[in-house]
């Protein structure tokens, strides 16, 4: 395995490394930003999805 | 002689390339195991399966 550094230049994967990784990061972040259940900085906190389901249950029930 | 001083595609040695590889390789399993537990305290806080 060793033998890619002899392929690629290990400045240039790197860069690239980190640049995909760090724009990998940022949209998963963003994307759980954006939702109910995942967004860390709502304040609330997120029924799950079967809560969300059984809490019209009782209301039905009256 | 002739070998040490061998350049390759990317402009290193094979010594240079196994010492650049060893460095490499600890990184990743570092941030494998960084990632493995901030995976397993967020799956602890909301699972998402």
């Amino acid at each position: 395995m060793w033998r890619v550094w002899l392929l690629f230049d290990p400045r240039r994967a790197l860069i690239a490394l980190f640049t995909f990784l760090f724009v990998l990061a940022l949209l998963i972040h963003f994307i759980l930003l954006s939702t109910d259940r995942f967004n860390w900085l709502g304040g609330h906190a997120a029924p799950s999805a079967t809560a969300q389901h059984m809490s019209t249950l009782p209301d039905a029930a009256k | 002689m002739v070998d040490e001083d061998k350049r390759s595609l990317s402009g290193l040695t094979e010594r240079e390339a196994k010492e650049f590889h060893g460095i490499f390789v600890t990184s990743f399993i570092i941030f494998t195991v960084i990632a493995a537990i901030a995976h397993f305290l967020v799956w602890q806080w909301r699972p998402w399966l």
